[in-house]
């Protein structure tokens, strides 16, 4: 039960605010990276971060699954980078800004990743 | 005491940073002159206006912060800034030289005006600072900045994000910062980022033009009103990456209530709408 007090302190005004911080309303076709993303796709994030070091370029190269093995992919997440699976990573939730790091080691230009998407509607 | 000389808004991209490395005459083609053109008068315009320093209002792409600690606001404090290695190499320019007594100056007082940033011994700058700013301030010749900068990073990436009115507000808690830093330095603010661009989904490479021409306007003349919109509406009018404008927000809230655009520039191409604006505040 919530104190009479403390509906007093939680005015319209702070309720507004609290309200518009996070979007809600958004069409299916326009995405967000926020709780449920991050949450979901921190392996696959921190996977394509590694991407920054030039070591972990090499190591991609050389050994795609031992590149792997080091963020405790799950077997679902392993296939979506094996198959170059742009559209399922995105909806595993890796942000487009890792993602960037992924397609350079790959070599896959971005109007490429770009047509999948529009694909995907 | 320090003064504001002006401001910038620019949008950042690696597409711009492929043209800029890509020399002379790409930068001049028919296809980037709409762009770098208006870079040049910026360029020109810095020339006569020489400021001492740059605070660059921009945002990290997870190239220096990632999503285990993600800072709303982090603040450069640094004698100098390498560049970031975004996952294809560095772009062979030398570290950007910074000026941490400013940069400390500007946290003592963010923090006083109750912006509590996220203070930065270390950073690496990606392309939301250098991707517009060689266009503004590199000596190719000497292979050389020109002017020191002072980083100030927006998170504009992990939901929730800082509200455009905070970020009007932060800007004008940055004015405040460099009025009352003892030396007298000559400021330009700059914002990067933007305008209107969707990088994920089936809306992938969607721009907006009326929508960017209309909040160049806005910025200019009726600043005020961008802090009423919600991440909500500018994502819906301008795509998910977009809200990067609030970086140019908080760039406008550092400037007089009076601006003029001295230099504009909108260019809606492949999947950015690029823009530019150069405003100069009354001496």
């Amino acid at each position: 039960m919530t104190e009479p007090a403390a509906t007093q302190e939680l005015t319209e005004d702070y309720l507004e605010r609290l309200a518009r911080v996070q979007p809600r309303d958004l069409p299916d076709d326009l995405d967000l990276f926020y709780e449920d993303t991050a949450k979901r796709g921190i392996r696959l994030n921190k996977a394509a971060y590694s991407l920054k070091d030039e070591h972990q370029r090499e190591l991609f190269h050389r050994d795609e699954a031992e590149w792997m093995e080091q963020f405790g992919l799950t077997d679902r997440e392993r296939e979506l980078v094996r198959t170059r699976d742009w559209i399922g990573l995105w909806r595993a939730g890796m942000s487009i800004y890792v993602m960037v790091k992924l397609s350079g080691v790959t070599n896959t230009p971005l109007p490429k990743i770009g047509q999948q998407m529009r694909e995907s509607g | 005491m320090a003064r504001v000389l002006g401001g910038i808004g620019a949008s950042h991209a690696p597409s711009m940073e492929h043209v800029y490395d890509a020399g002379d005459e790409v930068r001049a083609s028919e296809e980037w002159q709409p762009l770098f053109g208006p870079f040049k008068q910026v360029s020109e315009w810095l020339e006569e206006l020489r400021p001492d320093r740059l605070v660059v209002i921009y945002n990290d792409h997870m190239d220096q912060f990632f999503l285990d600690a993600y800072p709303t606001f982090a603040l450069g404090v640094a004698d100098e800034y390498p560049v970031a290695d975004e996952g294809f190499g560095q772009r062979p320019f030398p570290p950007l030289p910074g000026d941490s007594a400013l940069g400390w100056h500007i946290a003592r007082s963010l923090v006083a005006d109750e912006f509590d940033p996220t203070i930065c011994q270390e950073l690496e700058v990606d392309h939301g600072v250098i991707s517009p700013l060689p266009m503004v301030d590199f000596a190719e010749g000497e292979s050389e900045w020109r002017i020191p900068i002072v980083p100030l990073a927006v998170n504009v990436i992990l939901h929730p994000l800082p509200t455009p009115r905070r970020c009007f507000k932060l800007g004008n808690a940055l004015r405040r910062a460099i009025l009352s830093y003892p030396e007298d330095l000559g400021i330009v603010v700059v914002g990067t980022g933007g305008l209107s661009h969707q990088l994920t989904g089936p809306r992938f490479g969607q721009v907006r033009e009326e929508w960017d021409r209309e909040f160049m306007r806005l910025l200019a003349h009726e600043p005020e009103r961008l802090c009423d919109y919600t991440h909500e509406e500018l994502i819906k009018l301008g795509g998910t990456e977009s809200v990067e404008v609030v970086n140019w927000l908080a760039m406008r809230g550092a400037l007089t209530s009076d601006v003029e655009p001295v230099v504009e520039a909108y260019y809606p191409h492949k999947i950015m709408g690029y823009g530019l604006q150069a405003l100069a505040v009354a001496a």
